[in-house]
């Protein structure tokens, strides 16, 4: 990944850290390679003044914080300036727009509805039709076609086909002559 | 220049002048103009740098002037001196947008038109033909015109040159799309501060059981537009004041016009009673005339009750003065208007009530506005110029006294003020707010 070079900052390091590095400085080493914060920590008097002109402390969450803020509220965009004719137009444009897509979305569902009620007389045909051969009785094929089998993937079970999980499941599912007991 | 250029270079300046793009399809006047061949002497607008012909630019650029925009635009500019009109600004989303709107205003006419032959043959048709019978046919008539006025404004209502026409106050009020715009500006400010004028002043209950404003009542004195509610100094409202009645329906009709006081001090019941300034009827209302200059009404067949200046006496509080328009069903008798409120009160001389008049000629409250009057340093000359009576009379609130027992002092100083703590005297007489040196000061005067 190469940077464009106006972005590069590349300070003359010599000019700013000392080469020779003496016994008493080597105490005091530096935290930070960076070239400013090296700056502030060779003069330690300065960097306090500032901090203490500046007004409440800021937090060491401090840049998290500004950038959440940003990001969460950033500042509304600014008005579109124009002068009245020109607003007038966008006025058109943006009507326009607004109808196109209302007649996209009209002839979509149009489109859509048609499709569910033509599915729907196909399943009422199929459901009232006696199946083929004699022996298939009325429905039989609305039956097959309701088959969930292989929708979902090939050894897959329809949720429609699940029960709830149990730990001891009944040896009957339901139990259809249950009667309160009086 | 090589001789083939030199050569071709006239007929590459008529091809250029015919072949330029047109913004329309229509042909413009300088398509017409080209038939002839190029001028040789610049006319004036081939010395404006926004209007030159390409073959006058050298001139006019040797003259120290630089062309300005292409030559297409200066064309543009050429052909049209008063600027292209707004619907054909050469925009292309504008012109798009325009062409996808255009067709929605075709489909809406079309279905107007569909909905119209529908209508007419619900008409031809019987009513025994009709399940609910004539009350089932006349509902379905109503509720297709409904729907008809709905389409009506649908067509037009994306259109930006109706709608800067009406921005421009140019729109005619007999189109209902115009009608529409007009009644949406008023329900977005006017009629939500006129109806809070209403609850303030309390008008439903005081005039009016129940009322709902449906069209705009501006009130103008002096040609000075005035807000409801405003307190008008009654120099200011002593001749009659122009009102402007916006209504958003169409057709015209006949009006009644009251202006009532609401707060006349009645000293013998302790109470208020109304009193009408103003009683007009018969005036013509449409939604292109809107102006009833109310000073203008002298015709016997409208004017009840001539105008009355309102005043109020010294120390009354400001008195409400309503003006109503009300919607006729007829042609009203004026003379019989004027007859029963000659004494400005009405029958029974107590106080005039506008919904017995309103129950008597059956009429319909549609518009309101209101302003104040109080006392002011022009009232007693006005009283005195129409012979009002009670302008050396001042009003002065009776006093009510309260009816809770006064508050002994409470609190630890005050328990301590007595002769048994006067070890602590240092502490509780001298207070500051409290008490002055010799006693404690009355609890209102804190």
């Amino acid at each position: 990944m190469a940077f464009p070079p106006a972005f590069r900052w590349l300070p003359s390091r010599a000019t700013v850290l000392p080469k020779t590095t003496s016994l008493a400085e080597s105490f005091t080493r530096l935290f930070s390679t960076s070239p400013m914060a090296a700056l502030k920590s060779a003069n330690p008097d300065k960097a306090n003044k500032r901090k203490k002109k500046g007004g409440p402390q800021r937090s060491e969450h401090f840049i998290k914080v500004r950038t959440l803020r940003q990001n969460m509220f950033p500042p509304p965009p600014a008005p579109l300036r124009m002068a009245r004719l020109r607003h007038l137009r966008h006025w058109t444009i943006h009507r326009a727009w607004l109808l196109f897509r209302r007649q996209q979305r009209e002839a979509m569902e149009k489109e859509r509805a048609r499709m569910q009620a033509g599915m729907y007389n196909a399943c009422e045909e199929l459901r009232t039709v006696s199946g083929p051969g004699e022996d298939k009785g009325v429905g039989y094929l609305y039956r097959v076609a309701m088959e969930k089998k292989g929708v979902w993937g090939k050894d897959a079970v329809p949720i429609e086909y699940a029960r709830y999980q149990t730990d001891y499941p009944g040896a009957t599912p339901w139990n259809h002559d249950w009667k309160r007991q009086t | 220049m090589s001789r083939c250029q030199s050569v071709a270079r006239p007929l590459a300046r008529q091809l250029s002048r015919q072949l330029y793009r047109p913004f329309t399809t229509t042909p413009s006047i300088s398509a017409e103009v080209t038939t002839e061949p190029p001028a040789t002497t610049p006319s004036p607008a081939d010395l404006d740098p926004d209007t030159v012909l390409p073959e006058f630019e050298n001139a006019l650029m040797k003259a120290g002037q630089m062309p300005i925009g292409s030559r297409r635009r200066r064309m543009a500019i050429r052909d049209y001196p008063d600027g292209l009109p707004f619907e054909q600004l050469p925009y292309q989303a504008f012109q798009e947008a325009r062409k996808i709107l255009a067709a929605d205003r075709e489909q809406k006419l079309a279905a107007i038109r569909a909905e119209l032959a529908k209508i007419a043959l619900l008409e031809s048709r019987d009513a025994k033909d009709f399940k609910g019978g004539q009350a089932m046919k006349d509902t379905r008539i109503a509720s297709l015109k409904r729907y008809v006025e709905v389409l009506k404004i649908q067509a037009d209502i994306n259109d930006p040159v109706v709608k800067k026409r009406f921005e421009d106050g140019l729109g005619d009020m007999n189109k209902p799309i115009y009608r529409y715009y007009a009644e949406r500006r008023w329900r977005s400010y006017q009629h939500k501060l006129i109806t809070q004028r209403i609850e303030q002043f309390n008008i439903v209950p005081d005039i009016l059981p129940k009322f709902e404003p449906t069209a705009d009542v501006q009130l103008y004195f002096w040609q000075q537009k005035t807000q409801p509610g405003a307190i008008i100094d009654s120099l200011v409202s002593e001749p009659p004041p122009r009102l402007n009645v916006q209504v958003f329906d169409k057709g015209e009709r006949l009006v009644t016009i009251v202006v009532l006081d609401a707060d006349v001090p009645n000293v013998e019941a302790d109470g208020y009673t109304k009193k009408c300034h103003f009683v007009a009827a018969n005036i013509p209302l449409s939604p292109t005339q809107s102006s009833i200059p109310l000073g203008k009404i002298k015709d016997e067949n409208q004017l009840a009750v001539p105008w009355l200046p309102p005043t109020s006496q010294k120390g009354s509080p400001y008195h409400r003065i309503a003006i109503f328009v009300l919607e006729q069903d007829g042609p009203l008798d004026a003379k019989a208007l004027k007859e029963q409120y000659a004494n400005r009160l009405g029958k029974d001389k107590t106080s005039f009530s506008l919904k017995s008049i309103r129950d008597k000629y059956n009429l319909k409250p549609f518009g309101f506005s209101i302003f104040r009057s109080v006392w002011d340093d022009n009232t007693a000359a006005v009283m005195g110029r129409h012979g009002i009576e009670g302008a050396d009379i001042e009003f002065r609130p009776t006093r009510v006294h309260s009816m809770k027992q006064p508050v002994k002092p409470r609190g630890w100083e005050a328990k301590r003020q007595g002769p048994k703590y006067r070890h602590l005297w240092k502490y509780t007489k001298r207070i500051k707010g409290v008490s002055n040196g010799r006693k404690w000061l009355k609890a209102g005067k804190r």
